[in-house]
Parts: structure tokens; C-alpha cells; sequence
């Protein structure tokens, strides 16, 4: 194999007497595309700002080019070219293409005015070498996600680069952007680059990396070339157990339970088909398909988040006009998509979070006294093992797949019949997926019904007893017991007509 | 689209109010004989100019994402000490001169680095910095007082082919000159970033707060100029010369369809909006129609603008 680009050796880092990595080998070779895995706390961030100047070794070294590195600070890193994209984005929606792109580095005339003509010509350079179809004068407002996730990429690389660190960047990408994405990086590692790509996507890993390194609690687990390796041994090098233990064994249904939540011919908001679907107590019903196949909209049209015509039947009584204050009363309660936006309250406490739930319709007329608050989510913080330093602490400072305790545990508070869970587990290390996974059995068993909508299709199979693959806003295809593969529910879900990947 | 357009941030809200302006120009024409008059043209030029000015900075102030309410005090803490030192020679005003628009620009700066250092909303630190400003301006003098050259009156009144006063060219040539460095400066972009998004802003590598101290430092300069005009064109120093002016001065930012939410807009629709409205007053003046009815009429443009903008911005 060729030689490394850029490479840690014997790389430690200590925060106090806190070690959060030990003696790290890691190599990024032109050419090729290593995967970074590992939980949400397992060192990967750490690793990356390591190499990227943001931190600086306890022990251990940073060699480029085979000889010893030492980057005094990212931009340094950015000089020696080493280009990061980052998750969060940091692209400005008011401007233009070119001026995202070269924000802060725009070429300047000789008066230091900002020279328009040579901006836009060298982003369209800059774009028709990445592959990228864009317009540089197009201001970002304008485009999607994808697209603004491609004008992060070409800043990353508006400075000449070899390495090029992608941290979880198909977060909020669907199946054919995550494809576009995916040929331009082919593209620059072909050109001969160095790429590392860092993810909690397993599928993801396999369809573009050529090698993987799994850390887990500092150490590297597992390192070799992709070929050695499956979803299981990866999860196995992941969380020290496999794929199969993640899942709590299924039960489905009690024999002839009567269905709880009836859809007959519910048509959401913005013309997609008439929908119908039955939830029994005891069972856990995955709702699978694409990104933008309507699954979202479904349940929030049950929920009453979302207009929508036609029956809904609520524990065999006709449930009409939907609100969202209505569902909660009646045991209908739902979890979001995406939590940052529509779940918390990002700055108030994790008892405030938590009580939130109490200021409900049909709820008391007094807010909870905050030593009743501080019960409350105590119990709940213990119920599910909520890392937390105090419940006073504000939810934005727990990690996500904490905060994603704290909403279960809230949506619980009402005792709800029937959960309609939006991605229960986005954003969420593979121990507490295990630790959801077994808290969504238990629920089943003790008699509710459990909707739960997931893109992560081994989630779907491993959790779920019967599947409705949705396409183009209507259910295709029912899969029941053994018949749930991954398989099977891509080939329903991608099938020609729907939006192919 | 053209880099005109493009440079001008040319929006079609642009076009409408040109419309507006000449329908109500048409109707200044059939209203009255005394419309179309270079006195009138000229009177009108008179009273949009300091408006103008003040609204040009807040249009860079609000395009960044902030917002200046100092305009009211500082106005006249700036006008009274501009007309107690202009004296009646030509150094003494233009140390005067000088000194005022160094004095706003610093006031502007202090500002601006509260603004930018402390994280207090701008809303609540320039509301103080005017009532402080306001408060010295009394402390200064309670009645208009003070004097200019009369070489200085001569300048504000004098008009080229009659109509056209020194005020305009000024106004004119300072928007443009905004505009050119809004587009073709580093500054400029960096407005626009920190405005729509500043914690973008600040991991690309823009300094958010000296940029901030830089736009309120402008906004600072920007109203000492206005100040110095309104004492030229009034004769005297007034502690009250600013009342008004806080929120007069977001009307046509606002009308020209720049948001208020900050990354979007230009100094372009607050010119026209600026025109739009002193031609308003105007032409409801000669309809003899009471200067109440034009605080409504405002108001409900102002109200209608912003309904537009939120029909056009929502998903």
C-alpha cells in the first residue's frame, strides 16, 4: 500500500486525568477513503481535531508526508492542505454561491476590493472540477440541502487540498443526494485524494470507503481494508457485541387483540393517496421507505399536526377533528423527527423539558412547583439511565441520544396507548439505540401500540414485527415476520415510479 | 440576472414603489398648480435629507442583523454641541466639523462594541445610548440655541437650476458610495454573513465583532452628518432635533424591502422608499389633508410591506 498522506502515530490525548484516546495508529492514504467509526463519545472527534490543529497531542505525533507535523492551529492544518466539513454547516443562506464559497478569502484587486469577475471564475473552476452543477450567482436560500452540503464541500477544497475529513456529512441528506455525494467523492478519490468519512451509517461505509477503522473508548477496536468486514463485525468492534443482541427478541400482537388505530382512507394534506393501516396493542409496526415518500406526513396527519381528510378510529370511537392537544388526551402521542426544532426547548433545563408535557390541554391548571418538576424528571433521569450531571442542567448539554431519553420519557408521562415515533434513534450512539430498542419492546408488551418510522433499515428488521413500505405518499407493501429484509423493503421502496435512488 | 442588478440587490418591491411614486407624483400634479414648482421640488428635497441619511445607516445596521434606536438622542446631543462650537468663522466650524463627526463616529463605536462584547440585543443597548445622549443634550441647553456660519446656511439653501439642493447631490452620492462598498468590499459581505447567519459567520472565519464596532461606528458617523445638516438648515442647535427619528428611520428600511430580520436587502429600495414617503407628505399637504392622516397612512404601508415580504419569505 502506498504511504500515508497524513497520519497519526501513537496519538493520546488526556483532558485532565481523563484519557479519551490511547496510543492511536491511524493512516488517510491517497486514493483511498477510510472509514472513522465508532459510538458518540468513542474518540472520533477527538482524532479528527488532533490531526487538524485544533488540539494539540498529549502524546504521540501528527506526520505528513512521513515526516513529523505539528499544526499550531487549524488554519495551519487548512495551509498544509487539510480541508474538514465540518457537520454543522457553515454556509450563509443570504449569499451567493461564490461568496459562500470563498467567504473570507475572496480574491481582492490591488485597491483590496473585492474583485467580482475573478470570484465567480474561479468558483466555476473550482465547481467544474469538483463535478458540482451549480450556479455561482444562485444564493444558497435557493438551494436544498444537498446542494448547500456541496457548496460546504468546495469551500473546504477552495484552498488546495489532499486530505480531505468529512465529519457525518449525509446527517440531513436523502437517498439521491446521499448518491450525488457519494460520485463526487469517488470522483476526488480518484483524482487522489485522501478521504476520511466519518459516520454512524454502516451502509453507508460499505457502499464508499475502501478501508475502516473502528474506534471504541479511545482504543482502535478493529482496522483493516472494508472487504473484511460486515455490518455485524463492525457493530461488534463498535459496541463489543453484535447486531443480533441489539434487538430485543420480537413478540408482535396478543393473539385476536382488537386494533386501537384505525386509518380508513386518510388522505394527508397535498394530494397523496388514501392511506389505510391498523395498529393492535403489543405490536411494533415499522413505517419504511425513502426520504420524502410521505411517511412524516402520515403521522403528523394522524397526530392532528398536519391537515389531512378522511377516518381516523381512536380505540374503535371516530377521532375527527385532530389536534395535537386532542391526540395527547386521547393516548396518541408522537415523537418528532427532528428534535432540535420540534421537540425541545434547547436552553431550559432537562426538569422544564421535561415537565413541558404537563401544559398540555386537559392538564392541570397550575405549572408543576419545581420541587414536583425535579421528582418528576428525577425519576425519569433513573428510569432510563439519563446521563446527566442535575436535572437544573440545560438539555442542549446532554448528548443526543440523552436528550432523546428524555423526550421518550416525556411522552410516556400521559401514559399514551399508541406511540408514532418519527426516527427514535437519529443522531443516537448504537448503545442507547439498544437501550430504546428495549425500552419500545417493553412498551409493546405492556399493551401499546408502536408506529415507528425509521430510514435505517436495519432498525426496521431488527425491531419491528410487520412493515408498510411507503411510496409516493401511499403504503405499497406489507411484510410480516420473516418476509422483513433489508432487501425486500429497498426493492419495494426504490421500485421504478417511486423517487429511485 | 444583471451585476447591476445584482449590485443594487435589485428586488421587484423596487419597481412597485417606483410605481407608487409616480402615481403619486400624478396626483400631486392635479392636486395643485404650486406641485410641479422648482420651491416645491426643492422643499421637498429639503425635508427627505436627513431623513435619508439616518436611514441609510440603519439600513446597514439592520441588514447585519442589529438595530440602532440611538439616532433620537444622539441627534441632538450632536446638533446642539455642533451649533454651541461652529462659531462664526470659517476654522472654528471646521474644527467643529470635524470634531462632531469624530465624536458621532466614537459614540457610534462605543456602541457598537457593548453590542458586540457584551451580547446584550441591540434594541436595548442603543435604546439607553439615545436616552443617555438625549439626557446630556438637555443638561446642554433646554431651548434651541446656538448659531452656524452663515456661509454654511448658504450652502444647505443653495440650489443648482433652482431645484437642486447641495443636500441631494450629498444624499446621492453617499448611497452610492454605501452601496459600492456593500458590493465590491470584504466589509460588505461580511455585513450580509453576520446578518443572516451569525454563527456561520463566525466558524468561515469572519470577525463578527470588529465588523459590528465597524457598522454602529458608521451608523455613529453617518448621524453626525445628519445632525450637522439639520443645524445648517435650521440656524440652530435644537436638544430635540432627533425626537422622531429612532423609528422614523427603520420606515423606509423596512418599506424598501430590507428584512428586518437581517442578510437581505439594500440601499437602493431605502432611497426609493425614503422619496416615496417625503413625496407623500407632500402631496397629502396640498391636498390639505392633516399630517395625522399621514402617520396612518405610514403605518399601514409599513403593515402592508411587511405582510408582503412575510407572504414571499414563508415556504
Amino acid at each position: 500500500m502506498a504511504d500515508p498522506v497524513l497520519a497519526a502515530r501513537g496519538m493520546t490525548k488526556s483532558f485532565g486525568s481523563n484519557e479519551v484516546l490511547r496510543n492511536i495508529d491511524f493512516e488517510v492514504i491517497a486514493g483511498r477513503n477510510i472509514a472513522l467509526c465508532g459510538e458518540n463519545g468513542a474518540g472520533k472527534s477527538t482524532l479528527i481535531k488532533l490531526m487538524t490543529g485544533v488540539y494539540t497531542p498529549t502524546a504521540g505525533e501528527v506526520l505528513l508526508d512521513g515526516a513529523p507535523a505539528v499544526f499550531a492551529g487549524p488554519k495551519e492544518a487548512i495551509a498544509a492542505g487539510i480541508a474538514v466539513v465540518h457537520q454543522e454547516f457553515s454556509t450563509i443562506s443570504a449569499l451567493t454561491v461564490a461568496e459562500n464559497v470563498f467567504l473570507e478569502k475572496e480574491p481582492r484587486t490591488r485597491l483590496g476590493l473585492v474583485d467580482r469577475r475573478r470570484l465567480r471564475r474561479d468558483c466555476v473552476d473550482l465547481l467544474r472540477q469538483l463535478g458540482i452543477d451549480l450556479d455561482p450567482d444562485t444564493t444558497l436560500d435557493r438551494l436544498s440541502v444537498a446542494e448547500a452540503q456541496m457548496v460546504e464541500i468546495a469551500k473546504a477544497l477552495r484552498s488546495r487540498a489532499r486530505v480531505l475529513i468529512l465529519d457525518e456529512p449525509t446527517a440531513v441528506l436523502s437517498h439521491r443526494e446521499i448518491d450525488h455525494l457519494f460520485r463526487i467523492l469517488r470522483d476526488l478519490r480518484e483524482q487522489g485524494m485522501g478521504l476520511v468519512y466519518v459516520s454512524h451509517r454502516l451502509d453507508e461505509i460499505f457502499e464508499v470507503c475502501t478501508d475502516i477503522c473502528v474506534l471504541k473508548d479511545g482504543d482502535v477496536t478493529s482496522a483493516g481494508p472494508i472487504g473484511d468486514y460486515d455490518h455485524d463485525r463492525v457493530v461488534a468492534a463498535m459496541v463489543g457485541r453484535s447486531l443480533g443482541e441489539l434487538f430485543p427478541p420480537k413478540s408482535g400482537p396478543a393473539e385476536g387483540a382488537e386494533a386501537v388505530l384505525s386509518l380508513r382512507g386518510l388522505v394527508a394534506e397535498g394530494g397523496a393517496p388514501p392511506v389505510d393501516l391498523v395498529l393492535r396493542p403489543g405490536e411494533i409496526v415499522g413505517l419504511a421507505g425513502l426520504v420524502g415518500s410521505g411517511r412524516t406526513e402520515l403521522a403528523l396527519a394522524v397526530f392532528g399536526a398536519a391537515r389531512s381528510s378522511g377516518g381516523v378510529e381512536l380505540a374503535n370511537a371516530t377521532y375527527g377533528k385532530r389536534t395535537p392537544g386532542r391526540s395527547l388526551a386521547a393516548g396518541l402521542a408522537m415523537l418528532t423527527e427532528d428534535r432540535k426544532t420540534d421537540g425541545l426547548f434547547p436552553d431550559a433545563s432537562v426538569a422544564w423539558n421535561f415537565a413541558a408535557s404537563t401544559l398540555g390541554k386537559g392538564a392541570r391548571p397550575l405549572a408543576l412547583s419545581p420541587q414536583e418538576e425535579e421528582r418528576r424528571s428525577r425519576s425519569v433521569v433513573e428510569r432510563f439511565k439519563v446521563v446527566v450531571d442535575h436535572v437544573g442542567q440545560p438539555i442542549s448539554a446532554l448528548s443526543g441520544g440523552n436528550q432523546q431519553k428524555v423526550l421518550i420519557g416525556r411522552l410516556l408521562e400521559n401514559a399514551p396507548r399508541v406511540l408514532l415515533l418519527d426516527e427514535p434513534t437519529r443522531g443516537v450512539d448504537v448503545a442507547t439505540k439498544a437501550e430504546i430498542y428495549r425500552t419500545l419492546r417493553r412498551l409493546a408488551e405492556e399493551g401499546v401500540a408502536i408506529l415507528v418510522i425509521s430510514s435505517e433499515l436495519i432498525e426496521v428488521v431488527g425491531l419491528c414485527d410487520r412493515v408498510h413500505v411507503m411510496r409516493d405518499g401511499a403504503l405499497v407493501a406489507e411484510l410480516i415476520g420473516d418476509a422483513i429484509t433489508e432487501d425486500g423493503i429497498m426493492a419495494v421502496a426504490a421500485a421504478a415510479g417511486g423517487g429511485a435512488p | 440576472m444583471s451585476d447591476l442588478a445584482r449590485a443594487v440587490r435589485f428586488q421587484n418591491v423596487h419597481l412597485a414603489i417606483v410605481g407608487l411614486i409616480a402615481a403619486i407624483f400624478i396626483v400631486g400634479v392635479f392636486s395643485s398648480d404650486r406641485f410641479v414648482t422648482v420651491l416645491n421640488i426643492a422643499n421637498v428635497q429639503d425635508q427627505l435629507v436627513a431623513l435619508a441619511l439616518v436611514a441609510l445607516a440603519q439600513t446597514v445596521v439592520i441588514l447585519s442583523g442589529g438595530i440602532d434606536l440611538s439616532f433620537a438622542g444622539l441627534l441632538g446631543l450632536l446638533s446642539v454641541l455642533f451649533a454651541t462650537f461652529a462659531g462664526s468663522d470659517p476654522e472654528t466650524f471646521a474644527a467643529a466639523y470635524i470634531g462632531i463627526l469624530a465624536l458621532g463616529t466614537a459614540i457610534g463605536a462605543l456602541t457598537g462594541g457593548i453590542v458586540a462584547l457584551s451580547g446584550i440585543h441591540p434594541l436595548i443597548v442603543t435604546l439607553a445610548t439615545s436616552t443617555i445622549m438625549a439626557g446630556a443634550a438637555l443638561l446642554h441647553t433646554k431651548q434651541p440655541s446656538g448659531s452656524v456660519p452663515i456661509f454654511f446656511e448658504d450652502i444647505v439653501y443653495a440650489r443648482f437650476f433652482g431645484f437642486l439642493p447641495w443636500g441631494t447631490l450629498f444624499v446621492v452620492a453617499a448611497y452610492v458610495l454605501v452601496g459600492f462598498v456593500l458590493w465590491r468590499t470584504r466589509f460588505g459581505i461580511r455585513v450580509y454573513a453576520i446578518g443572516d447567519d451569525e454563527r456561520a459567520a463566525t466558524i468561515s472565519g469572519v470577525p463578527v465583532k470588529l465588523t459590528k464596532v465597524l457598522i454602529y461606528a458608521f451608523s455613529g458617523f453617518i448621524v453626525a452628518l445628519a445632525a450637522i445638516y439639520l443645524v445648517g438648515r435650521f440656524g440652530v442647535g435644537d436638544p430635540r432635533a432627533g425626537i422622531g427619528f429612532d423609528l422614523r428611520s427603520i420606515t423606509p428600511v423596512i418599506v424598501g424591502g430590507t428584512l428586518l430580520a437581517g442578510g437581505r436587502g439594500g440601499v437602493l429600495g431605502t432611497f426609493l422608499a425614503v422619496i416615496l414617503l417625503a413625496l407623500l407628505a407632500n402631496v397629502l399637504n396640498f391636498l390639505n389633508v392633516s399630517n395625522f392622516y399621514l402617520w396612518i397612512v405610514e403605518g399601514v404601508i409599513i403593515v402592508v410591506a411587511v405582510s408582503l415580504f412575510v407572504a414571499r419569505t414563508r415556504p
